[in-house]
């Protein structure tokens, strides 16, 4: 008699893996197919760019406006595609295996601050790093999906701040916990939005007036991977005045 | 004398594109649209330097720059990295083997790029 192989949640192991491979295979679709069109995208936005610096001719005032207006569309359209790749990647993270290794937090948020260093600088924003008094010990995660939790809060935090703002990323060791806490005086969540701001796809009105790009996905596989170890994630926010998330993660499995 | 430049890119559309752009600028213009024609001119002549387009048919962008850097004739040939590749792995794989620069392609013009090659070998 054959048994057919169950997991944890009573799938199939083979059913997981078809449905794996299945999702694999959309995720390299989707890279493939961004990649072309980025491409593409790039080639539109050199050429219009050209006739706008004149290198075509001279153009008339209403040549140039209408040209103008498809170059500023081009460049959403890049930044939409730009977006996809993230989402997919950020789901190509999430879907694979944790693996868990003891890590330095600090770091980690070092590094990511500096990634962020050139977006932050162009917005005028100052990111400023808290570290405590007392060595933080080191903490068993899976580094590269933690890595995605840091870049999506940090990356949220300048999106959502004002001009010239400050974020302020403390770490402190609670118990047997870290707590990381990203702080920015930006354009606050509104009572309505409070319920929903994890759920897949949500954008919050605020955030969509002040950025028209994103998908909505980011606080959903935050929080996804936060819970998937052991942690909690939640925040304080009130509008127009700016967001506190706050991260607990346990300091061992 | 103009300065030599080596672009590497499959796109011939593209290419097109960027030959138009740094020719007007004064530069005189090498292309390759894989390794094989790459090393060819490379064996011929040493370019000031190289554009690269880094996803290309068969050997990649990153095994170009790998062989460069391994040869004493071409290791000083400085190259910027022009690719639609945007995750920091690649950008830091590709700062690993030595790179002047690397610019994404859509977040720049071509422009913006005659500016950055003029800053580094001069027009």
């Amino acid at each position: 008699m054959l048994f057919r192989r169950k997991t944890k949640t009573g799938d199939s192991v083979e059913e997981v893996e078809k449905l794996k491979k299945l999702l694999n295979a959309k995720s390299e679709m989707v890279s493939i197919g961004a990649h072309q069109v980025r491409t593409s995208l790039s080639a539109i936005k050199w050429i219009i760019k050209m006739f706008l610096d004149g290198d075509l001719g001279k153009l008339t005032a209403e040549q140039e406006n209408l040209l103008r207006k498809a170059y500023d569309g081009n460049d959403k359209a890049i930044n939409l595609v730009s977006e996809i790749l993230l989402v997919n990647k950020s789901e190509e993270v999430v879907e694979k295996k944790y693996t868990f290794s003891k890590s330095n937090i600090i770091e980690m948020i070092e590094g990511v601050i500096f990634d962020f260093s050139g977006e932050s600088l162009w917005r005028g924003i100052e990111i400023i790093l808290l570290k405590p008094k007392d060595k933080v010990p080191e903490i068993e995660i899976d580094k590269e999906k933690i890595l995605v939790v840091l870049q999506n809060l940090i990356e949220n935090a300048i999106k959502y701040s004002k001009y010239h703002g400050k974020i302020f990323v403390s770490v402190k060791t609670e118990k047997e916990n870290i707590e990381i806490s990203i702080k920015d005086a930006g354009i606050g969540i509104s009572e309505d939005s409070k319920t929903k701001i994890f759920e897949k796809f949500y954008r919050t009105e605020n955030a969509q007036k002040k950025e028209a790009m994103g998908s909505g996905i980011g606080l959903y596989t935050t929080k996804d991977i936060v819970e998937k170890h052991g942690g909690k994630i939640w925040f304080e926010s009130k509008e127009n005045e700016g967001t506190t998330f706050f991260v607990s993660l346990p300091i061992s499995k | 004398m103009s300065k030599k430049i080596l672009i590497i890119e499959d796109d011939l559309f593209l290419q097109g594109l960027e030959v138009t752009k740094l020719k007007k600028d004064g530069y005189e213009i090498e292309t390759a649209v894989n390794s094989v024609e790459a090393f060819k001119i490379l064996e011929k002549m040493k370019p000031d330097m190289i554009l690269l387009d880094l996803l290309l048919p068969e050997v990649d962008g990153f095994m170009i720059l790998e062989k460069i850097r391994e040869n004493k004739d071409m290791v000083t040939i400085p190259v910027i990295v022009f690719s639609n590749l945007s995750e920091d792995k690649d950008i830091k794989r590709a700062q690993k083997l030595g790179i002047s620069e690397f610019m994404i392609k859509s977040n720049f013009t071509l422009d913006e790029l005659t500016k950055k090659i003029k800053e580094l070998i001069g027009a």
